[in-house]
């Protein structure tokens, strides 16, 4: 059935819809990767949006279990421009459609993408609605419409839960996680505790941990509360520390970096990201609508690790006087490049350092 | 802790060229050398090139010296001590040129002085690229997933390793010559067969045994990486058809869109560590053979030199590979690398992404064959038997599917619903387990016949997407069928990729009415960029194709623009050629500061390289393609090949301007056996004939006659289409090479036709005058006094007589099993340069 994606400036995008035939509003952002369709749409980060899909094709390696980064996706809309049906669920014959529709999801396709993605780069982030008539009425509900910041907390965990492994303790901060961590604390063999955001310091010190990593999340990371900030601050000097995507923003801010809204949002894994002290080049999945603020940085306080060559935005900090530090790309590759698995290694080298001189 | 491969100043750089076409070697080679040698010469260089194939876009650039030699140790030698050469260039020409670089290494004596560093690979490195056991040594010990192969010496030891590694067998030849194959041994009996056809392509009568990996998908990857060791993936393929059937002659789609992500991280992690492991800065192309459900992945293939996958990676990403690698093998970091022509300037750091689709489509002789009454083997499988391809761009497969296939020129018949209902359903069944060419067309009519899509997964070995996708094909020509003269389903058809003139087919009409309704209901092509940050970044796009949406990207270039219509595809007899000739007439209408429009769709020559033309579009060339560029950019001219003529009709009764190339229809001729067939050549300026020479041609062999008294022929009454290169022919019972003809036998019994492309390409060489610069100015109604002081001159400056063009030995045995011998005369895949006098060295 022909359906419609409607912007706030006005404009209007026709396709077929797929997925759920429900009417939703989010904010619509576009990625350029050409994988990971699965992976991306389950990442919290991308709560409450609705994405905008460069690749030419989505559907066309079915539906794995695997590729999830979420128990359940939470995007408002998928916009692509072709669809396949390939199923490879042994027990059910999920496909892409199938899978929105499970989550009540709509998604719509035979959309000129290309055209979109244009539009966006040029426009920014919009509010954006699928509706199933672009007319006057659809306009006003979009128009009047409040879209939540309260991203972190839809999609963190409320409560705590461990993945049990024989290594080092690893408390990770859950602000929306996305499973791609997990699974390279798992390559480590880490014994996980992962926390609500909302945990006191109190009790995460109890659990003495040998590192701490904040995690990727959803939303503007200026709407988290004060007390977040603070318990980045104390932590940072009890343990090794990484944080990562909004971890990695919640790092500055706590250390009195300000933070950049970015006119276009960058959803995608091929940017050259160079390690300044190496001049090493690799490439990795961003998806960011904030940057750090170059010229907030306290030099006595922090330096600059990693920069996107591209737009030369920071892509990592490093504290002077502690063992924390921070990545603005996701280093797990789920989707995408695995170079910055390394981020990972130099993590769990920083908590052996750590452990060996307070045993 | 990384070194540049360029451990001494460069100053002098040699190109080792790619030699004749044949199977597997058509013009991308040559393209990319002829791209990089002007901005080699800007930066100040000295660069010389060496090929012998005549048709060599580099041996004319105005940027390099050009040696026309053959391509032997002993003449590549004596050009490095006579000019000089520090630096030698061998990934450019590929694996023929990597091996002549490697024999000459080995051949170098201490006296000879030092020997060239070679660029992008060190030395060393070359020697163990080249030889496939070393190389694969050098994978396993790195921990790389390589299929283990042994070497057999004998047919015992190949029966010992039988034993050993189990049935199905892969045999392939090690220290292979030039046509090489592999083979795939299914039964204990092929065995011995196999061995003794793969000793006789092995210089050193050895083979390889490994295990046959048959069933899984085949994917290529290609990288580049900088003397820091720094990484990029620039592009990938998956191949349609599984291992078994050779890459070439499978169908081809870029990006690859059926294998998760997690694997092609791993497929390009694995690539990384090749590029690091081999210390190369440039370019490397990785083939895998994977397998999802097994979580298997093997490295089948390391080429780490200019080859088709890089070609074809950098016309559908838009990434300007060659210029791009260049630039790395000369020692400049990744994030340092300058591109020229307007490019975006981060460009060559960003990994290109695609926003469309691009289906390659390999182009078989046997259709050509079949029509001259030649039978040959058509069963795919590791030997490869297509001659080119072509590539189709869309915004969905089926849509670059259907124009890759108008590409490939089938006649209309050939892409027809109806086209295998004729056949049985055992037949149907046969082809899918032994598949022939129109794999596509079998696999439609397979689903027409209600067969489900997991059994025909299962039994081809074929991706399901691509069933549900020729599904969704055959709804659409059903919808067609049903519906005539809807605009609806009009623009159904036109979105999935369908030529105006297929839908006539289907209503029963014209192309003519079918563009009537088209107009009459705004159904009309939206251009889309190849624009590699997908739509990220503003880019300076020259590269369009059609699509049907909604926002159209291209406007028209100029008032004042002349628009070039390529050749197409490379076909059996007239390979390479067509493109060379495109390539001459972009370059000189260039020169003569025309504003160009290029169309063509040959990932294999230089035509479409983005410093050619201000504008290429990257499509079939039906008429109604071509119709629809001319609607968009209402060019002041258009230039075409004069054997497009219904293309040339329909464009005259428009009122377009019509320059005509003229070239006949492509019939595979020549002369007979004991025969010559003398042509009296000359040029035609639209009033008057200038004798120029005399050829002869024997034997698989073109010469020019030293004959200079070319005055007596009456050229006057002649019935000429337009200006042009015409040849007079007549054929005699000569069978010896011959200095001079009697001139009065042209009074009778001689006909006229348009000099063929490929001896247009001979004589330039060998007069040193560029014929088509000459022809297109003569369109134009440019010819200067320089110009006709030269055709005046002409029969008296017979430069390089010493020269002669044969047609360079194709193994058409091996790769086509043709019943009786080919004649390479008529069946020409490559042709070469040699001296008049064949010299006792010579070989290929």
């Amino acid at each position: 059935m022909q359906r419609h994606l409607i912007l706030e400036d006005g404009s209007v995008f026709t396709g077929e819809g797929f997925g759920a035939p429900a009417t939703t509003f989010g904010e619509i952002i576009f990625d350029t990767a050409m994988t990971g369709y699965q992976e991306t749409i389950t990442n919290p980060i991308y709560d409450g949006q609705m994405i905008a899909f460069g690749m030419p094709v989505a559907g066309a390696n079915g539906i794995h279990a695997e590729a999830n980064e979420s128990m359940q996706p939470t995007i408002r809309g998928m916009i692509v421009h072709d669809l396949a049906e390939v199923s490879t669920n042994r027990q059910r014959r999920m496909n892409l459609d199938r899978f929105l529709k499970q989550y009540n999801i709509p998604g719509l396709y035979q959309v000129d993408t290309r055209q979109l993605i244009r539009h966006l780069r040029e426009s920014g982030p919009q509010r954006a609605s699928i509706v199933d008539y672009a007319d006057d009425h659809a306009f006003d509900q979009l128009i009047a419409t409040v879209l939540t910041n309260k991203q972190v907390k839809n999609t963190a965990t409320p409560k705590a839960y461990a993945n049990p492994g024989r290594g080092r303790h690893i408390v990770v901060i859950d602000f929306g996680l996305k499973h791609g961590i997990l699974r390279m604390l798992d390559d480590h063999e880490a014994n996980v505790s992962v926390l609500p955001y909302t945990t006191s310091i109190n009790e995460i010190l109890t659990l003495d941990p040998d590192g701490i990593i904040l995690s990727t999340g959803p939303g503007n990371p200026n709407s988290l509360p004060e007390s977040v900030l603070t318990l980045i601050r104390v932590l940072q000097t009890k343990a090794p520390m990484l944080g990562v995507g909004l971890g990695h923003e919640l790092f500055a801010l706590a250390n009195g970096a300000a933070l950049t809204a970015l006119p276009a949002e960058y959803h995608g894994m091929n940017h050259p990201i160079q390690e300044i002290i190496t001049q090493q080049i690799f490439y990795a999945m961003q998806g960011r609508g904030y940057v750090v603020d170059d010229q907030t940085i306290n030099h006595k306080k922090m330096f600059v690790t990693y920069r996107d060559l591209v737009d030369n935005s920071i892509q990592g900090l490093r504290h002077r006087d502690y063992p924390a530090f921070s990545v603005q790309l996701f280093a797990d590759g789920a989707p995408g490049p695995t170079e910055a698995n390394v981020v990972y290694s130099d993590f769990f080298e920083t908590v052996e350092d750590y452990v060996e001189q307070h045993s | 802790m990384w070194n540049s491969t360029a451990k001494h100043p460069i100053k002098n750089i040699l190109f080792i060229g790619a030699g004749p076409n044949g199977f597997g070697v058509q013009g991308e080679n040559d393209a990319a050398i002829y791209q990089v040698l002007p901005e080699l010469h800007g930066l100040g260089y000295q660069v010389f090139v060496i090929d012998d194939n005549p048709y060599a876009l580099s041996l004319e650039s105005l940027a390099a010296q050009a040696f026309w030699q053959p391509l032997t140790v002993e003449n590549i030698k004596k050009i490095i001590i006579q000019a000089n050469i520090d630096t030698v260039v061998a990934t450019f020409g590929g694996r023929r040129s990597m091996q002549i670089w490697e024999a000459l290494a080995q051949d170098w004596q201490d006296d000879d002085g030092p020997l060239p560093q070679s660029l992008g690979l060190a030395n060393p490195v070359v020697a163990q690229v080249n030889n496939r056991a070393e190389l694969s040594t050098l994978l396993t010990e790195a921990g790389l997933p390589v299929i283990e192969s042994e070497v057999a010496a004998t047919q015992d030891e190949a029966n010992e390793l039988m034993r050993k590694i189990n049935l199905p067998l892969v045999i392939r030849a090690q220290n292979p010559i030039q046509s090489h194959t592999r083979q795939l041994v299914s039964r204990l009996d092929e065995l011995e067969q196999a061995v003794a056809e793969v000793r006789a392509q092995s210089l050193t009568a050895e083979v390889l045994i490994s295990k046959a990996i048959n069933g899984m998908k085949e994917i290529g990857m290609e990288v580049v990486r900088d003397f820091r060791g720094n990484c990029m993936q620039v592009g990938t393929s998956e191949d349609m058809d599984p291992i078994g059937i050779h890459s070439a002659d499978s169908l081809s789609v870029s990006p690859v869109l059926t294998v998760q992500d997690p694997f092609l991280a791993k497929m390009r992690s694995y690539a990384f560590q090749i590029a690091n492991l081999l210390q190369l800065e440039g370019l490397l192309h990785v083939q895998f053979a994977v397998d999802e459900a097994r979580d298997l992945i093997y490295i089948i293939k390391v080429s780490p030199y200019f080859d088709q996958l890089a070609s074809r990676v950098a016309m559908v990403t838009g990434y300007p590979l060659a210029l791009v690698s260049m630039q790395l093998m000369l020692g400049t970091p990744l994030e340092k690398v300058y591109l020229p022509h307007d490019f975006n300037e981060k460009m060559a750091m960003m990994e290109p992404m695609m926003d469309h689709i691009a289906v390659k489509l390999p182009i078989f002789p046997f259709g050509d064959l079949a029509a001259a009454g030649v039978k040959v083997n058509r069963q795919l499988g590791s030997i490869q038997k297509s001659v080119g391809g072509t590539v189709g761009f869309g915004r969905t497969f089926v849509e670059a599917l259907e124009k890759a296939i108008r590409s490939a020129h089938f006649n209309n018949r050939s892409f027809s619903p109806t086209y295998m209902a004729h056949i049985s359903d055992d037949e149907l069944i046969q082809q899918l387990i032994h598949p022939e060419d129109n794999r596509v067309l079998l696999f439609i009519e397979a689903l027409r016949r209600g067969y489900e899509v997991d059994e025909l997964a299962e039994l081809s070995h074929v991706d399901e997407f691509y069933f549900y996708q020729l599904q969704s094909l055959i709804e659409i020509e059903t919808a067609v069928e049903r519906h005539p003269d809807q605009a609806d389903i009009l623009l159904r058809a036109k979105r999935s990729g369908l030529s105006d003139g297929l839908i006539a087919r289907f209503w029963r009409t014209n192309f003519e009415s079918i563009r009537q309704l088209a107009t009459q209901h705004q159904i009309e092509p939206t251009y889309k960029a190849v624009d590699p940050s997908a739509g990220e970044f503003p880019e300076n796009a020259h590269q369009y194709y059609a699509s049907f949406e909604f926002e159209d990207e291209s406007t028209r270039l100029s008032d004042q623009s002349i628009l070039v219509v390529g050749s197409g595809a490379y076909r059996i007899g007239e390979t390479v050629i067509g493109g060379y000739a495109s390539t001459i007439i972009l370059s000189e209408l260039r020169r003569l500061q025309y504003q160009t429009v290029m169309m063509n769709n040959n990932s294999q020559d230089a035509t479409l390289l983005p410093h050619l033309s201000d504008k290429q579009y990257l499509e079939p060339l039906e008429i109604s393609d071509v119709m629809a560029v001319v609607d968009k950019e209402n060019p002041k001219a258009i230039m075409v090949p004069g054997n497009r003529r219904k293309l040339i009709r329909a464009l005259k009764d428009l009122g377009q301007n019509v320059l005509v190339i003229p070239k006949d229809k492509h019939l595979p001729g020549g002369p007979g056996e004991n025969q010559s067939e003398f042509a009296l050549n000359f040029f035609y300026d639209g009033q008057q004939a200038f004798a120029l020479n005399i050829s002869q041609h024997r034997d698989g062999e073109l010469r020019i006659l030293p004959q200079t008294d070319l005055d007596s022929v009456d050229l006057k009454d002649l019935s000429l289409p337009g200006p042009g290169l015409f040849q007079l022919v007549f054929h005699q019972q000569v069978t010896q090479p011959v200095a001079h003809v009697n001139l009065a036998d042209w009074q009778h019994d001689s006909w006229l036709r348009p000099m063929p492309f490929g001896q247009i390409a001979f004589l330039s060489k060998a007069t040193g005058v560029q014929w088509f610069r000459l022809v297109v100015r003569a369109l134009l109604g440019q010819l200067g006094e320089g110009d006709y002081r030269l055709l005046a001159e002409a029969p008296a400056c017979n430069v390089f007589l010493n020269q002669r063009m044969i047609n360079a030995r194709t193994d058409f045995q091996l790769h086509l099993q043709p019943e009786g011998d080919l004649d390479v005369t008529r069946f020409e895949m490559g042709v070469r340069v040699a001296p008049v006098e064949p010299r006792s060295h010579e070989s290929e």
